[in-house]
């Protein structure tokens, strides 16, 4: 099975965020980076397939040089070889944009499967996967946790609401967005780095690929959320104050 | 004197037929030693040699060899009877080197040592008490192996029974030459007798552990040089001990080395609660493997020898390596299969991963926020480092985020601000390293080791004062591998420093003042030889009694070596083991120096329910005496 793996390189989880000038993107100079949570499980999947049932996995992502390092990550973990579609300001980029630059460069591999995180940690659209699955003119299905290859395809495992999952058998060439939490993620080993380092990976320039840059969304601004603390006190009997806390919970605050 | 005391009788001639009897029989007999020896000393030679060997500085070596060795001073100290009986054995043995000599000689009439002599009877009267001792040492050695039968000496052995039997009859052949008549046949009978008998041994040394009599003088003197010196990783294929290929001369040359004392195993936490590591049995795995498969090659070490699962038990105390009277090291042989596996990524284990992962992205081994440090900074003022103060206080993951750990944190800054001295905190830390360096993960250890340093140098950090040994130990030794760390010391060293100017609750009327147990963390007392310093700062607080196991014997408290971060233990809890310890010497107070040991036993002392001792760390026990004094 040829298997590929879209992967984005996000800010670490527990990065201090703080908004550039202009309040079209955030400030990158200080933060660490680290690959999306959700394309990690993507790619944990993909090795198991590939140990299963041989094959290859092949990992692409598209940013600026410092993917880089996520990408060597993903070789020492077990991948074969990687593209990087070297792009200077994928923040500019609005879903349909990003879609169109891996569809133009996962075309020319023609995969059996391709994988990717449900959606990313730090803008969290739940689009990319999905307009890919379009531009490839693949099937897809999304929120996957489990694959198992099977002889007219492949049966996947999908999460629903209130615990509930879903099974699927579908035909391959196909696209997934993987969900988190399906399996175990192993750990980069030293082995794996050193022998990442005779891996090869392709570098791409993002013009070269013929995809349109112009944006059907555009960032405006982003902001930081506001912080208030307000206090209420709630009078009456203790019947009375946690009937009109529950509702409270309910209509306010939205917890329950 | 001549008639006082007897001389022993020699064989004056020896026929021809005799002399080429005796030569017959030595080369048979050296040749059944060198078929065994041979290739022994081949397998070692054909290791792969040790990256980081220094045979000089040569002072310490020979310090060590005169001490451990000539003086048999470890052996006695930590067995005191049995390693007197030993010596004395051994000290017979190297007594009688001359009388061996000389009995070899005089059957081709080259002897050189006359009874008749004065030189040559004095020597013989030597050998002689050596004899008495050696026979009453072997002959006490025999009791213990085989009627008091202890635990560490593992199964019963043929061979041992063999072997006391043939010294103890080297003994009495030589002395019994003292009271028989000179020219009598029974002075050849015992000349004979005593030959054949050192004949019939020589072939069985390298059969045996007795091995160790011709290896362990060079085990001891080409030891690594310090206390669990883990080497480095050399080149793109050296990922640790993997298999036969990786092992190196130090390592085969301590497998072989082995004399199945058991000392390793009494002291051993793991193998104290009912776990599957043994380390006796590792390292006789290693002699076992390099036996069948041999030093170059491919089959992995854990395998048929050597299980995964005990070497994953292990918390790296050190007692082991620590106890071992022939030189064996043990830690650099654990981690290195650790490294083995984990490098390569045999070893899965989800806990471990959720520590590998945790690292890989975060910041501290407890894979929380760095949020929940900058608040714990914030909300206790502590001062930040900016390249002006004197000490960089490291808080470590356990001082960061860790509830027991800060409370120990804020205890020492209490008792910093009394003294006056200037200290501040990195803004960032990062996990010093310490879990996966144990662990083997050699990969995030380089990453933590090299970000930490660069953010010390650009910090300005010159010197580091930290309350966790593991920190300490790490940043001070392990950290070299990839640079130049500052200095570094323990709280204890610190505090004991200042130990004149902190007040003590002793001096106060306090009827019902408790006494203190400490306990020495692994890693600060037989990793750093640091034992007066903590109890000089305890006992500021109060009289101090000892466990039955203290200093170099502490027994460990289980957090070590990462296992901490692992899941639960298989047996009885190495903790909770400790903590029954303890408490049962009755002291009031249980005083710690490290973090984890603080939080293992938080956990035993508090399933001991009403009535257990308190749980404080010395800078805590330094602070009652400020809280009593009004000033802290």
């Amino acid at each position: 099975m040829k298997i590929i793996v879209a992967i984005k390189q996000v800010p670490d989880r527990d990065a201090p965020v703080r908004i550039a000038a202009g309040s079209k993107w955030i400030e990158e100079r200080e933060l660490q980076f680290a690959m999306n949570e959700p394309d990690a499980y993507a790619l944990e999947e993909a090795l198991e397939l590939k140990e299963k049932h041989g094959g290859e996995v092949i990992v692409i992502s598209a940013g600026p040089e410092r993917v880089g390092t996520t990408i060597r990550e993903a070789l020492a973990k077990g991948a074969d070889r990687a593209i990087h579609i070297v792009c200077e300001d994928l923040e500019a980029r609005d879903a349909l944009g990003v879609a169109r630059l891996l569809a133009a460069a996962i075309k020319q591999e023609n995969p059996d499967l391709v994988l990717t995180g449900l959606q990313s940690e730090d803008l969290g659209l739940g689009q990319t996967g999905v307009i890919l699955a379009e531009l490839l003119a693949m099937p897809h299905s999304t929120l996957i946790l489990h694959v198992e290859k099977i002889d007219s395809g492949i049966k996947v495992k999908r999460e629903l609401e209130e615990g509930w999952f879903q099974s699927i058998e579908m035909p391959l060439p196909a696209v997934l967005t993987m969900q988190s939490g399906g399996n175990k993620l192993r750990y980069a080993t030293l082995m794996g780095i050193k022998r990442a380092k005779t891996k090869e990976t392709r570098l791409v320039a993002a013009g070269d690929l013929g995809a349109g840059a112009a944006s059907a969304v555009v960032l405006e601004r982003i902001a930081l959320p506001r912080k208030e603390k307000s206090t209420q006190i709630l009078p009456g009997s203790p019947k009375d104050a946690a009937a009109a806390l529950v509702e409270k919970l309910k209509t306010e605050a939205r917890v329950l | 004197m001549t008639v006082l005391f007897p001389i022993p009788a020699e064989p004056r001639h020896f026929s021809i037929l005799e002399e080429l009897l005796f030569a017959a029989l030595a080369a048979v007999s050296a040749y059944g030693f060198w078929r065994r020896f041979g290739p022994i000393l081949n397998r070692i030679l054909q290791s792969k040699k040790d990256a980081d060997f220094h045979f000089f500085p040569i002072g310490g070596r020979v310090r060590d060899f005169v001490w451990e060795v000539v003086f048999q001073a470890k052996v006695i100290r930590e067995r005191p009877l049995v390693g007197v009986a030993h010596a004395l054995v051994f000290w017979a043995f190297c007594a009688f080197a001359l009388v061996t000599l000389n009995h070899c000689a005089t059957v081709f009439g080259i002897g050189f040592l006359d009874p008749a002599g004065r030189v040559g009877r004095w020597y013989f009267y030597f050998a002689g008490i050596f004899a008495v001792a050696c026979a009453a040492g072997i002959a006490g050695l025999f009791v213990r192996r085989f009627l008091v039968q202890p635990k560490w000496l593992g199964e019963l052995s043929w061979q041992s029974g063999l072997i006391a039997l043939l010294i103890f009859v080297l003994m009495v052949t030589y002395l019994a030459a003292f009271f028989v008549a000179d020219g009598s046949g029974a002075v050849r009978a015992l000349w004979w007798a005593h030959m054949l008998t050192l004949l019939v041994f020589l072939p069985l040394i390298p059969h045996t552990k007795h091995l160790h009599l011709m290896l362990s003088p060079f085990t001891v003197f080409l030891s690594r040089g310090a206390f669990s010196r883990i080497p480095p990783l050399i080149g793109d294929e050296d990922f640790g001990l993997v298999a036969g290929k990786d092992l190196t001369r130090l390592v085969s040359l301590q497998a072989y080395s082995c004399v199945e004392c058991g000392r390793c195993m009494e002291h051993c936490p793991a193998n104290n609660t009912g776990k599957q590591l043994n380390p006796k049995e590792i390292v006789l795995g290693l002699r076992g493997y390099l036996n069948e498969y041999g030093p170059t090659s491919e089959e992995p070490l854990l395998g048929k020898y050597n299980a995964q699962e005990a070497v994953f038990q292990c918390t790296t105390c050190g007692a082991c390596e620590f106890q071992c009277p022939v030189g064996i090291e043990h830690l650099p042989v654990l981690i290195g299969l650790r490294r083995g596996a984990v490098n390569t990524g045999a070893w899965e284990d989800d806990h471990g991963a959720k520590l590998f992962l945790a690292l890989e992205r975060g910041s501290n081994a407890l894979g929380i926020s760095p949020d929940e440090r900058d608040k714990f900074i914030e909300k206790n003022s502590l001062p930040i480092f900016d390249g002006t103060q004197e000490y960089c206080l490291w808080l470590g993951c356990m001082g960061s985020y860790d509830p027991k750990g800060r409370e120990i944190v804020l205890a020492l800054v209490r008792v910093m601000r009394f003294l006056g001295v200037s200290f501040g905190v990195l803004r960032k830390e990062r996990c010093s390293g310490d879990p996966v360096r144990r662990l083997g993960n050699d990969l995030v250890f380089q990453q933590l080791a090299e970000a930490n340093l660069e953010a010390l140098t650009q910090n300005k950090v010159k010197k580091i004062v930290s309350i966790c040994p593991h920190c300490v130990r790490t940043i001070q030794e392990d950290w070299k591998a990839f640079g130049t760390p500052p200095e570094v010391e323990h709280h204890s060293e610190f505090l004991a420093r200042f130990g004149d100017q902190l007040p003590s609750v002793k001096n106060q009327e306090t009827p019902d003042q408790k006494k203190i147990a400490f306990h020495d963390p692994c890693y600060l007392g037989r990793y750093r030889n640091v034992y007066d310093e903590p109890r000089k700062v305890a006992a500021l607080a109060g009289e101090l009694v000892e466990a039955p196991r203290s200093r170099e014997r502490s027994f460990c408290c289980g957090a070590g070596g990462g296992l901490s971060f692992l899941g639960e233990e298989t047996g009885e809890r190495v903790s909770h083991v400790r903590a029954a310890e303890l408490a049962g010497t009755g002291a009031g107070i249980v005083g710690t120096a490290c973090p984890f040991c603080n939080t293992m036993f938080r956990d035993a002392l508090a399933e001991r329910g009403e009535g257990a001792p308190e749980l404080l760390d010395i800078a805590q026990l330094a602070a009652r005496g400020l809280q009593k004094d009004g000033k802290g």
